[in-house]
């Protein structure tokens, strides 16, 4: 069976799109969860600055998540674009 | 198995284009609401200073959202947010519930309720968001920590209405599909109703309650 | 050398069957081994009650062993089964059973080995409330061992589904994809609900008045951990069960295969995730119970913020099946 160059560069585009996702999950996942189980312990330390802290909490989730968001920049592109 | 994906569709041609509707959603969801007027209706029915059964339950249930939503949005906002965030959480749980009775099915199974109760609530938080701040301080947000950030925080503004309500889809279509191919691999009748006590019942009030708070969390981050 | 479908048959059953029992006997062997060590950690803190250890680290080695047994049941399947003839699909398929069961034995069986030790702690630290912690235990790894019993239920459907209808070109991507999702998705989950089982046996020892509430936040933690399992289980159903046209290219089948790979790497991280954000929810319930509602709830909120990698991978999944 003979394979196509264009047929291997899309095949190879999909299969970085997955991998990219794919790892790039894993990361903000664990960190975020670091965030949560801290800002659970924090609450439970100071529970009258619930509010606070659960704002701390959401800033810095959203901060590690911006690299979860980079993966599915490039996957996206990586499927459409590329 | 074949019930997989099939749905009912009816599709209205119209200039061109096709709007397609799904009937059992639309019905489904029109049971839901029925349900939640009659609740209403019977917590309001007779109102009285010494609350009877219904009245208590309806009172306990807007209190604690109440109470929900000035934890996060202080005080001063919960007059008008509260009543979208009970409604919302009324809403969804029913509908989460309602694939447990034979022959309905959860309307969030479709992916278009989530999705639209998604797309409501981040409306709701940038218009918010917009009111409390004015339109210039809302958009120089997006140019932080540097000015060419800014698609990238406006992708991350968009994957949020994605990622709730693919969370509530993902978990209510997954719990059924997990009941469906149980009860046609074992038989037993032990198994389905336990199946359907913990994916309809529990993991449908657990997410409808996420996806509450969620909302809530969007404003309050749009708002302070 | 000839290879008629047979022998791919074969040696896809081999190979499968192979690498489901080496990765299923990882997880359960270190779940059970930290259980054994913080066993002996207990006796030497409070040898008047060895008896009582020793027997509840057997019943927490048990159940941390089913992820593994689950295992040893699919590849026995795998070495033994006479499969119908179905097409070199059918290879594929038995492959990614192999692969589904193998990888998702793995977290439930490092999970369950948490709840187990931290019992036999709890026990040296309060031998009176041992019948409550046992219980606790076993809740809590009963549970811990759902995404073991997902990729299960994978791995059966791959090994005795008919696929003799659905063209190889595109097939072999789906069948090894669907078997990839559930099974990596599944070690985040089982890791994940172990951390929390694992803080709750140790708050309940702590604390023993505050056992309800421990338990309930535990399960709800849980049930939120799963839903990176449920993901994967969910994209490995479309893979199974929609039917894709016959090509002549490889890029579609790469593209279902790699539907699988996305959904089951991008469900590890928040698996564990989530179930770290229990761990801290459910510790300190156990300290401060005044505080239970305050710290179920944040919980939720971190565990649905972490969660919203897992689902950008679904949404990838799901374009690389759906659209491209």
């Amino acid at each position: 069976m003979a394979i196509e160059g264009a047929d291997l560069v899309k095949a190879a585009a999909f299969l970085g799109a997955g991998i990219s996702m794919g790892l790039g999950a894993i990361g903000p996942g664990v960190g975020e969860g670091m965030v949560a189980a801290k800002a659970c312990e924090a609450i439970g330390r100071n529970p009258k600055e619930a509010g606070l802290l659960t704002r701390t909490m959401l800033v810095g989730q959203a901060v590690s998540e911006s690299t979860g968001i980079y993966s599915l920049v490039i996957a996206l592109l990586l499927l459409f674009v590329v | 198995m074949e019930e997989l994906g099939k749905i009912h569709q009816l599709i209205i041609p119209l200039g061109g284009h096709a709007i397609t509707l799904n009937l059992e959603v639309i019905l489904m969801t029109w049971i839901v609401i029925g349900f939640l007027c009659l609740f209403g209706r019977l917590t309001t029915r007779r109102r009285h200073i010494f609350p009877r059964s219904f009245q208590i339950a309806g009172e306990l249930f807007v209190s604690v959202f109440y109470k929900l939503t000035g934890d996060a949005l202080g005080e001063e906002h919960v007059e008008k947010y509260g009543p979208l965030i009970c409604a919302l959480f009324m809403f969804l749980m029913l509908s989460n519930w309602l694939g447990i009775l034979p022959h309905l099915e959860e309307p969030t199974k479709d992916l278009n309720t989530p999705f639209a109760l998604g797309l409501m609530g981040f409306v709701i938080a940038h218009w918010a968001g917009i009111r409390s701040k004015g339109f210039k301080a809302y958009a120089k947000e997006y140019f932080q920590p540097m000015f060419f950030m800014m698609p990238l925080n406006l992708i991350g503004e968009l994957a949020k209405v994605v990622s709730i309500s693919f969370r509530l889809f993902g978990n209510i279509m997954g719990g059924s599909i997990i009941i469906l191919v149980v009860s046609h691999l074992t038989y037993s009748v032990l198994l389905p109703p336990l199946l359907n006590a913990f994916f309809g019942l529990f993991v449908g009030t657990i997410q409808a309650f996420v996806f509450t708070m969620l909302t809530v969390v969007y404003i309050s981050v749009q708002v302070q | 050398m000839d290879m008629n479908i047979l022998t791919a048959m074969k040696i896809a059953a081999f190979a499968g069957g192979g690498f489901a029992m080496g990765m299923g006997a990882i997880g359960a062997a270190i779940g059970e081994g930290y259980t054994a060590a913080r066993a002996n950690l207990a006796v030497s803190r409070n040898p008047k009650i060895s008896g009582d250890i020793f027997k509840n680290m057997l019943v927490g080695q048990a159940v941390a062993e089913s992820a593994s047994i689950f295992a040893l049941v699919i590849a026995i399947l795998l070495l033994f089964l006479e499969m119908p003839s179905g097409g070199y699909i059918q290879a594929a398929s038995l492959l990614g059973a192999g692969l589904c069961m193998g990888l998702g034995a793995l977290g439930s069986g490092i999970g369950s080995g948490f709840p187990a030790a931290e019992t036999c702690m709890g026990i040296a630290r309060q031998p009176m409330v041992s019948a409550r912690l046992t219980t606790n235990m076993l809740i809590g790894s009963a549970v811990c061992q759902t995404p073991a019993i997902l990729s299960m239920v994978v791995s059966l459907l791959l090994l005795f589904m008919q696929f003799e209808n659905i063209p190889f070109q595109p097939g072999w991507g789906a069948v090894i994809g669907a078997g990839l999702s559930t099974g990596l998705a599944a070690i985040g989950s089982g890791y994940g609900g172990g951390l929390a089982a694992g803080a709750s046996c140790e708050g309940v020892a702590r604390n023993p008045n505050t056992a309800g509430n421990v338990t309930t936040t535990m399960l709800v933690g849980q049930a939120v951990a799963q839903t990176a399992s449920i993901f994967g289980l969910l994209v490995s159903f479309i893979l199974i069960f929609k039917s894709f046209p016959e090509t002549r290219a490889l890029s579609p089948a790469i593209a279902l295969l790699s539907a699988g790979l996305c959904m089951g790497f991008g469900g590890i991280g928040p698996g564990i995730g989530n179930g770290q954000a229990a761990q801290g929810a459910v510790r300190w319930v156990a300290r401060n119970v005044h505080h239970a509602t305050d710290l179920m709830r944040i919980m939720l909120v971190g565990q649905a913020v972490s969660q919203s990698t897992a689902i950008y991978a679904m949404v990838v999944s799901l374009v690389l099946i759906f659209v491209v």
